[in-house]
Parts: C-alpha cells; sequence; structure tokens
C-alpha cells in the first residue's frame, strides 16, 4: 500500500495489483456522528444516484451499463465515533472490457463528478429528488427493523450507549429524515467537502499516476484549509458503570439475547492483539467455548457468538434463543466469559485461535473487496499496519495476556427481545 | 485417469478437469498469485430428493423433509475428533451448506492446504450417526428453523414456492419444520448417505494457490475407489398450472415484501448455459436497473432498492423471479405484466439490447475474482452439466431474438404468483 496526500485532509491509498480481473476506487468522508448524521446519510445516497451530467437514474445507470456494468454504490458506515459515507465504484479492470478501451479513467470521472458535481439548482438540491432518497432511506430503516437479529444488536447498542455519540444510529432517524429539504442536504454537503477528512483507496491494475491527477483536481478546485479540517475523536469508557437489563415483547417466533460489554481499551489499537484472540477464544469461530459449550453440548442455540468491535472498545455477543432459555443461555455465556477469565482454556484452543485469526488476515489480499475495506480501516485508525504485520502480533501474544484482557472486559448490557406467546402454537 | 487442461483466452484463465480412478470429478483451477485456496466437495443431493431407493431394493423410501440439510450437519460429527476440531487445528475456516439440489462442503486457508484437504474428503467419506446425536441436533436445527421463520425474505420466497408447485418437493422448506425433522433417525440418515454420497454423484472443485498435483496426490492417499451406486427416484408429477395467484403472511413487518414468480415448464431437469443466460438478459430488459421500468417503479414510490430479480433455477424447477419490497405489490405486478406485454408487442429496442449485454458480460467478468466464487461456479457448473467458461463465451452469439421469444414464452400472467408479507 502506498499513501499520498493529494490536499489539505484528502488521501490516496493505491494497492497496485493485476490479481484481479476488476478494480475499485472508493472515496470515503469521515464525518462525526451527531445531530446532522441523518442529513449526511441521505446526502451519501443522493449522491450515488444521478450527477449533473447524468441528472435522472436511467441515464446514469445507462452510463454505468456501458462502461461494462461498472456500479457505484453508496455506504454508510458507523466506524467508532465516525459516520463514513463511502461512493465506491467497481468496475472491469482495463484488460478484460471487450475493446480493450481504458475504461478506469471515465468511470473515475463519473465517481467524483456525483461526489463534486451533483444536479442542483442555486438553491439546493431538487426537491424531487430529495423527497425520493428520503423515502427510500426510511424505508431501508424500516426494513432493517424487520430483520430481528440486526434489530436486537441496534437496540442493544442504542441502550447501551445513549450517553455516547456510538449510541447514534448510523442512518440517523426516521422522524429528522422525513423533514429535511433540499436546503439543509445541500448545506451539509458544502460544509463536509471542506471540512471532512476524505480517504480514497485505489486497488487494480491502472495506471496510478492518472488515477492521481483525475482525483487531485477536483480537490483543487475546493482550496480546502487546514484549520478547518475536522478532527474526530472516539470515546472510550474502559468499564461500564451501571450494567442493566432491557426486555421487550414482539411477535417473534425465536427470541434475541445480545449483550454487550466494555473491553477495557483505552483506544482502538490498546491491546488489540490480546482482546482479539481473547473475544475469539471466548466466542469466535466453531473452536470457540460459546460454539462448542451453548450451541454444540446444551443445543440451546443455532448461533451464539462474540464480536469485539475494536473502534468503540466493545463486545457484543449474539445469540437467537427460544424466550424460556433466555436466562439459561445468559447464565452459560457469563460463565464462559469467567473461565477465560480464570485462564481454563487449553493451550490447544489458544493455538486454534491464533490460527484461525491469522489466516483470515492472511486471506486479507486475496479479494478486491477486502483490501478496499482494510485500507479504510487502516487509515482510519492512523496504524498503517499490514496483514502480515497483524498475523505476527498475534502470533506472539501469551497465555497471561490473553487472562489480563479478559479481566478487563466488563458486562455493560443485556437486552432480550421475548416472542409474545401465542394461542395458536 | 482422464485428464484434460481447459482454457479460456478472454478471460485468460484455465483449469484442470480430471476423472479420477476412484469415480470422483475433480476440478482444480491454479491461482498462484492468491495467497490462500478454497475447496469444495459436494453432491447432487439436496431438499427436493425426498423419495428414491437404491436400483435392487424393492420399495421406495420416502424421507422426512429436511433430512439432507440435517445430514448435513451431522456429518461433521465422528466417533472421535468431529470435522470442526479438526479443522481449528489448521486455522481453516470450514462450512457446509445444503440447497434445493445439492449439498457441499468446503473450506477457505491460506496455509496447510494439504492437511485441510485431507479432513474435507476423509470426514465427508466417513459417516457417523447415533441416535443420541441426531436427538442433540433437533435442538440446535429447531432454532436455525425458528430463526427463518422471523426472516421476512425467507417466509416471502417459500410462500412464493408453495403458490406456484402443488407437489415438485421445491415447495418444502430446505431445513424442514421442527415435527418433520422429529422423525429422523440414524438409519434413514445413513440410508440417504449410502444413496447420494457415492463418489459417482459427488465433485470435488479447488481454486487458488494450490498444485494440480498436490490435490491428485491427496485424493489418491484418501479416496477410496468406489464402484457407481445406481438409485431410482419418484419425482412427483407437477401440473403446468399454478397452485395459488396470490398468497398473503401478517408478520407484522413494517416495510411489506413480495416476491412475483413466473412458473415455467421445461421437458429437461436442469437449464442449459444459454437458456440461463437468456433469460437473464430478459430480466434485466424487463426491470433491471437500466430499464425505464425500473426508474418509473422507484419515481413512482412503488418500489425501493431493495428490488431485484433473479432466475430461480436448479433441477427440476425454473421460475424467473422479481422481489423486493412495497406498499402497493399488486400494483407493482401490474406495472411488470404491462411492461411484458409492451415488449412482447414492440419487440426490444436494439440500444435496450446492447446495454444490457454489456452490463451482464461485466457481471460475468466478475465472477474470476475470489476463489470462493470460481470453486462453486466450477461445480455449479458441471451440476448443470455444463462447463465454467460456456456462458462468457456465449455473449458473442446470442441474439436479441432469443430474448424476445423468452419473453414471450415464458412470462404468462396465468402461471404468476404473487407473495406478499406484510
Amino acid at each position: 500500500m502506498e499513501i499520498k496526500r493529494i490536499s489539505e485532509g484528502v488521501s490516496l491509498a493505491f494497492h497496485k495489483t493485476e490479481r484481479f480481473k476488476t478494480s475499485v476506487v472508493s472515496v470515503s468522508l469521515i464525518c462525526p456522528l451527531d445531530e446532522k448524521s441523518s442529513e449526511r446519510a441521505l446526502l451519501c445516497y443522493l449522491l450515488s444516484r444521478t450527477s449533473r451530467s447524468y441528472p435522472d437514474i436511467i441515464s446514469m445507470n445507462r452510463r454505468l451499463a456501458s462502461l461494462y456494468g461498472a456500479v457505484i454504490s453508496p455506504n454508510v458506515q458507523k466506524i467508532g465515533e465516525s459516520q463514513v459515507l463511502t461512493l465506491s465504484l467497481v468496475m472491469v479492470d482495463d484488460r478484460f472490457s471487450l475493446d480493450k478501451k481504458a475504461i478506469s479513467e471515465e468511470g473515475v470521472r463519473l465517481l467524483m463528478d456525483c461526489i463534486f458535481s451533483p444536479d442542483i439548482t442555486p438553491d439546493g438540491f431538487k426537491e424531487e429528488n430529495v423527497e425520493r432518497e428520503k423515502r427510500l432511506l426510511i424505508e431501508r430503516i424500516e426494513s432493517e427493523k424487520d430483520e430481528k437479529r440486526i434489530y436486537a444488536l441496534n437496540r442493544m447498542v442504542e441502550e447501551m450507549c445513549k450517553d455516547e455519540s456510538y449510541g447514534i444510529h448510523k442512518y440517523g432517524n426516521k422522524e429528522k429524515i422525513a423533514s429535511l429539504s433540499g436546503k439543509d442536504v445541500f448545506a451539509e454537503w458544502k460544509k463536509i467537502l471542506t471540512t471532512s477528512p476524505v480517504q480514497i483507496n485505489a486497488v487494480g491494475s491502472f495506471d496510478m499516476d492518472k488515477i492521481e491527477s483525475i482525483t487531485s483536481s477536483y480537490f483543487d478546485r475546493l482550496q480546502r484549509k487546514r484549520a478547518d479540517i475536522i478532527e474526530i475523536r472516539t470515546e472510550f469508557l474502559t468499564e461500564s458503570y451501571d450494567s442493566k437489563t432491557v426486555r421487550e415483547t414482539q411477535k417473534v417466533k425465536q427470541g434475541k439475547l445480545v449483550i454487550g460489554m466494555r473491553a477495557g481499551m483505552t483506544f482502538d489499537f490498546d491491546n488489540y492483539p490480546a482482546i482479539r484472540l481473547m473475544t475469539a477464544i471466548f466466542g469466535g469461530g466453531t473452536f470457540s467455548k460459546l460454539f462448542m459449550n451453548v450451541r454444540e453440548k446444551m443445543s440451546l442455540c443455532y448461533y451464539c457468538a462474540a464480536r469485539l468491535v475494536a473502534s468503540k472498545g466493545l463486545i457484543t455477543v449474539e445469540s437467537g434463543v427460544e424466550t424460556e432459555n433466555a436466562e439459561k443461555a445468559l447464565t452459560a455465556i457469563r460463565n464462559e466469559l469467567d473461565e477465560v477469565r480464570k485462564g481454563n482454556f487449553t493451550d490447544e484452543t489458544l493455538e486454534n485461535a491464533k490460527k484461525s485469526l491469522i489466516d483470515t488476515f492472511n486471506s486479507v489480499e486475496d479479494s478486491v473487496i477486502g483490501i478496499d475495506s482494510f485500507m479504510t480501516s487502516q487509515c482510519l485508525s492512523g496504524t498503517f499496519r499490514t496483514p502480515g504485520e497483524y498475523a505476527e502480533l498475534l502470533e506472539n501474544v501469551s497465555r497471561e495476556e490473553i487472562i489480563i484482557a479478559a479481566n478487563m472486559v466488563t458486562e455493560d448490557t443485556v437486552y432480550i427481545l421475548e416472542s409474545e406467546k401465542e394461542d395458536n402454537e | 485417469m482422464k485428464e484434460k487442461l481447459i482454457k479460456n483466452d478472454l478471460l485468460k484463465e484455465e483449469y484442470y478437469e480430471i476423472d479420477h480412478d476412484s469415480g470422483l470429478k475433480i476440478f482444480v483451477m491454479e491461482k498462484p498469485d492468491y495467497n490462500g485456496a478454497y475447496a469444495l466437495f459436494g453432491t447432487k443431493y439436496g431438499s427436493v430428493d425426498t423419495c428414491f431407493k437404491l436400483k435392487n431394493d424393492e420399495n421406495y423410501t420416502t424421507v422426512p423433509e429436511g433430512i439432507a440439510h440435517f445430514l448435513e450437519h451431522k456429518l461433521f460429527e465422528s466417533e472421535e475428533l468431529d470435522a470442526f476440531e479438526r479443522f481449528a487445528v489448521t486455522g481453516a475456516n470450514a462450512n457446509a451448506y445444503t440447497s434445493f439440489d445439492r449439498t457441499c462442503y468446503l473450506f477457505q486457508c491460506s496455509g496447510e492446504f494439504e492437511k485441510n484437504l485431507e479432513i474435507l474428503l476423509d470426514f465427508v467419506k466417513a459417516p457417523y450417526f447415533t441416535e443420541e446425536t441426531v436427538q442433540k441436533e433437533q435442538g440446535i436445527i429447531g432454532q436455525e428453523i425458528r430463526m427463518y421463520q422471523d426472516s421476512p425474505d425467507w417466509q416471502v420466497l417459500f410462500n412464493l414456492l408453495r403458490g406456484m408447485y402443488s407437489k415438485n418437493p421445491v415447495r418444502i422448506d430446505i431445513a424442514g419444520t421442527i415435527e418433520s425433522i422429529a422423525e429422523i433417525n440414524a438409519e434413514l440418515l445413513y440410508s440417504c448417505y449410502n444413496t447420494f454420497y457415492n463418489l459417482s454423484n459427488m465433485a470435488l472443485a479447488v481454486a487458488g494457490n494450490v498444485k494440480k498435483e498436490t490435490v491428485l496426490s491427496i485424493v489418491d492417499r484418501v479416496i477410496k475407489k468406489e464402484e457407481p451406486v445406481e438409485f431410482q427416484q419418484i419425482i412427483p408429477e407437477e401440473p403446468k398450472e399454478i397452485a395459488e395467484s396470490y398468497i398473503e403472511e401478517t408478520l407484522g413487518v413494517d416495510m411489506p415484501k413480495f416476491a412475483l414468480g413466473f412458473k415455467e415448464t421445461h421437458t429437461e431437469p436442469v437449464r442449459t448455459a444459454m437458456e440461463t443466460l437468456v433469460m437473464n438478459l430478459a430480466l434485466d430488459i424487463i426491470a433491471g436497473k437500466v430499464s425505464p421500468l425500473y426508474s418509473k417503479m422507484l419515481s413512482d414510490g412503488l418500489i425501493n432498492t431493495s428490488f431485484g430479480k433473479e432466475y430461480f433455477t436448479g433441477r427440476g424447477f425454473a421460475a424467473p423471479m422479481f422481489m423486493g419490497e412495497s406498499n402497493s405489490p399488486e400494483k407493482v405486478k401490474e406495472e411488470i405484466l404491462k411492461e411484458i406485454d409492451r415488449i412482447r408487442t414492440e419487440g426490444i429496442r436494439d440500444e435496450d439490447f446492447e446495454v444490457s449485454l454489456k452490463k451482464l458480460y461485466g457481471a460475468e467478468v466478475f465472477a474470476y475474482n475470489d476463489v470462493d466464487d470460481l470453486a462453486n461456479n466450477l461445480i455449479d457448473a458441471y451440476f448443470n452439466n455444463h462447463s465454467l467458461f460456456d456462458t462468457i463465451e456465449l455473449y458473442k452469439e446470442i441474439k436479441k431474438e432469443d430474448v424476445e421469444k423468452t419473453i414471450s414464452d415464458s412470462f404468462r400472467e396465468e402461471y404468476c404468483c404473487l407473495s406478499v408479507i406484510r
């Protein structure tokens, strides 16, 4: 990976490779999670759909199709307490176009036009487009609520991080979105173009100098100033201060149990290798304690897994269980964590966890998407390590470090979605 | 042993197709510039295979719904270490899946490929079921079934299948029901295993940083020669007609879901590469992102960006489908039927054909990126009686008229069913 600063707060990361048949260029604007998150989520979708040169959906989609089915996709993510707005372009690598044309440059211009030259009037974004995207985003939020696994996880985070920015949903909220106008979004667009840090990734076989000159020409027009670029810091609570249990009832066949824990980290790379391994031993794969005991031995659930959210110092445990078994599962999960704290795991399990994570890092560079998101996460946290370096760090973690890491974990919020008793069953 | 190297100049790709002496079909795509590798060991046996007998048996066995999937879970177990524990030692990421017409076991790894392949071949060829372990699995799979019952996307599809098909077992849930899996026992599992897990019904596909010779030496060592097993199946005769034209279920969702399917009738059980490509083009021209209809429905507030289309097809069933979320699914159906009628009378414009063709060509090339896609596509092509590079070559010869004919023949209102979840 090669990183260049192409403008104030704008970095361009290259990964040149001929391994793949497709190439990716992604542009991410890094924003804080705050009261303007609804505007920005809406903006991200709005920008991805049309541009001044291709002002309606069909003309934009046909332009993309003519570039051998290139795709520009919007993505709004919450990474730590940042709201990351990404537009990515995935397209067939120049070597495989039927007429051998260098389509990548045209593709990158199209992507940059979406962000910098949207279809606007002097008053702001066109109301008809804004209204369409408002509807689409609100429906996306509603649809997400219908998937109970995601719903339960979001509810747990919302409860756990009530007093932190992290408690804000990545799309903001429905009511706010419904109230927005073309003017509101326009104001936010102008602001973030000059104040947000920007991360551009390019993975493929193309001429990197060309990509650099195209992308930087767009930023040159903006005259970004160093003093204007915002800095985002994520708040890390190292331990839980008030543990609580939240219960809700819905008409569902299967209940959900989600536990939120504070991992004891003070920043995203703090004791990362140890806590990542500890999470894997606890519930990160088929060799883990949660899989082997709560699923395989006790037969309580189909899935029961722990995940580390290093960007915020959290560990989440998710499971789908019958409501009458929720307490039993909760006790079992707590017991398994206690076992790790006491060091009751075999050397073999530790080796297995290491091998599994190292294998995952070694596979990052086998997919375009894997490289792209790894680059973004590295640039966001400012760590800039290669997958190989991660593998090495994991390899050197000792049993003691894992036990120390486990003992710094504190349980914070338990969220239980219970199924309403039905008469017809 | 017979061995062929199959090349494609357009994609600059090649793979080996091997008929191993044991009776196993093997595909190897060497990708030396990747770090890892992916292997898939599959059998042509899925949820639709519900009634069968070995050639010399007297009577047919009808098995409980969901048994192929149950068998997939149970095969991971053995008398000593189960397969997950064995893979844990190598760090590989192992898994399996059961679909309507196949069951596949797989792993992805960046190291210790040889050991991983040995484990994969060994555990799939070493069944071990007891009444006790069968019972334990009923709890786990019971929760998997429950989870899917709460998934609106899953339910809208299976309701559609029940609406379209009255006899074909594609209408039953892949995992079965809590009641049907309660009937599963070790004896039934062995009977399914002995019928469908014969090497002549299976294939191995490997893609990634491996050598063909390495794969073969492991197969030589682990896999014993098997005489082909012949079996017969009773496939219920499915009427041409659909069972219902409209099915609705209430799950209390905030965003209603719909799936619209057009039931097709074919004499051959699987679709050719050409038929599949023609249908995918038809779907794209009718309502793909480049179509006037898609833009219109999006602007009119009828659909959102979850809208999609798919040629739902496998052994013994075929139906083009449109699915998504809408507050007025009936209106979506009406608009789609109107557009089909329009194309039927006016034909496809050259420009529309070209734009969809280019788009699908791009998507086809995309599929040659990741080792997991490559291995899956190798097996998929083989189980559907064609080979991997067939589709990419067809882009040169496909005609607009073929697509027009499919739109005329396959999208008939009388064979169309709408499923809605509210």
